[in-house]
């Protein structure tokens, strides 16, 4: 009777019951650092861990959601097509602030990371970390990262960003929306852009579009990268 | 347009973009080739946003779902990073801080070099 809650539906079925719990909590209380999917994998991580249950049983109903990344990142042309007007009347300056930026974090992730003599599976993991999550895993591993490191750089990056960019970009008074919107969408992505909407349609629409661009630009700068390693 | 009918085109964009991956040797991974193609095809009136938008709206409001595995994976390296997290957390602020200020003076100036552009004409 137990492989009625160990089967791969019941896993994806748990998942999906605490996603919404998760989301629901989240709701009330109001931190960006209270992610639903942060809070869920707690909780799983708690019941697999508790339960003893190895990880590769998860993954038999789990794998099915890694499956679906795929799709949802070529699905993030979408809201690029939407905004191909104000991507074509502000190309000049997304293109020049992602370009930089997607070099600056590739530049300065290696930087540190070798002042603090991080090992090259970690190392290789944070390079993408300003990009959004499904598009920095794949890189990640193409250098011989570990991705789940990739996963945690991510997470602190946009949440991190999330919070304390806005201020930060108003202490250097950068104070043109539309460069607001740029440098938060390229350094934090999705998280930070949810962040971004709340500071105004602008600020929103130019992060949205920086999550796409960067990414793709981070991509090409890595494949540079991988060709002279 | 019938969601299934969407699914699938949606889902042939991703395996086009892995093809073009694969071909071109791997200079990009699939999934950004695949987004790059669905943008050109939108972009060029070959697909309409409706023969698509619903599914890919779905998929992109329960983005973070489909992550749960992957954060999930933390757990498998959590004692391998542990005495790094400190160190990761550190490079991660730092360098997203540096990033946006990059970013942001770069978007400042281009924008003042265009206005001056502009002026001049």
């Amino acid at each position: 009777m137990i492989e009625v809650f160990t089967s791969p539906l019941a896993w994806l079925t748990l998942s999906l019951l605490l996603f919404e719990l998760a989301k629901a909590l989240s709701a009330r209380i109001k931190n960006p650092a209270a992610n639903p999917l942060l809070m869920t994998a707690l909780m799983l991580g708690t019941i697999l861990v508790t339960t003893g249950t190895p990880l590769e049983d998860y993954e038999s109903g789990g794998a099915f959601l890694t499956l679906m990344l795929t799709p949802a990142t070529v699905a993030l042309a979408i809201p690029i097509y939407r905004q191909r007007e104000t991507l074509r009347r502000n190309l000049l300056p997304i293109l020049a602030g992602t370009l930089v930026g997607s070099v600056v974090s590739v530049v300065s992730v290696f930087v540190l990371s070798r002042t603090m003599n991080l090992d090259w599976t970690v190392l290789a993991a944070l390079l993408p970390k300003s990009v959004t999550l499904a598009i920095a895993m794949p890189l990640a591993e193409s250098l011989g990262g570990l991705s789940a490191v990739t996963v945690v750089a991510v997470s602190i990056t946009g949440i991190g960003g999330a919070v304390i960019l806005p201020p930060f970009l108003k202490l250097l008074k950068i104070r043109d929306p539309i460069a607001t919107g740029i440098a938060i969408g390229t350094a934090s992505h999705a998280v930070g852009t949810s962040r971004a909407l709340e500071l105004g349609e602008t600020e929103g629409a130019m992060s949205s579009l920086a999550i796409g661009i960067t990414g793709l630009m981070t991509a090409v700068i890595i494949t540079i990268i991988s060709v002279f390693l | 347009m019938n969601l299934l009918r969407q699914i699938a085109l949606l889902f042939t964009v991703c395996v086009a973009g892995e093809l073009i991956s694969v071909l071109s040797g791997r200079l990009l991974p699939g999934n950004v080739l695949g987004m790059v193609l669905l943008l050109v095809l939108l972009l060029t009136s070959r697909l309409r946003p409706e023969a698509v938008e619903n599914t890919a709206d779905f998929f992109l409001n329960n983005m973070a779902f489909f992550f749960l595995p992957s954060t999930l994976g933390i757990l498998r390296i959590y004692e391998q990073i542990q005495s790094e997290l400190v160190k990761l957390a550190v490079i991660c602020l730092v360098t997203t801080l540096l990033t946006a200020a990059s970013v942001g003076w770069t978007v400042v100036l281009v924008r003042r070099l265009q206005q001056k552009g502009a002026k001049k004409s």
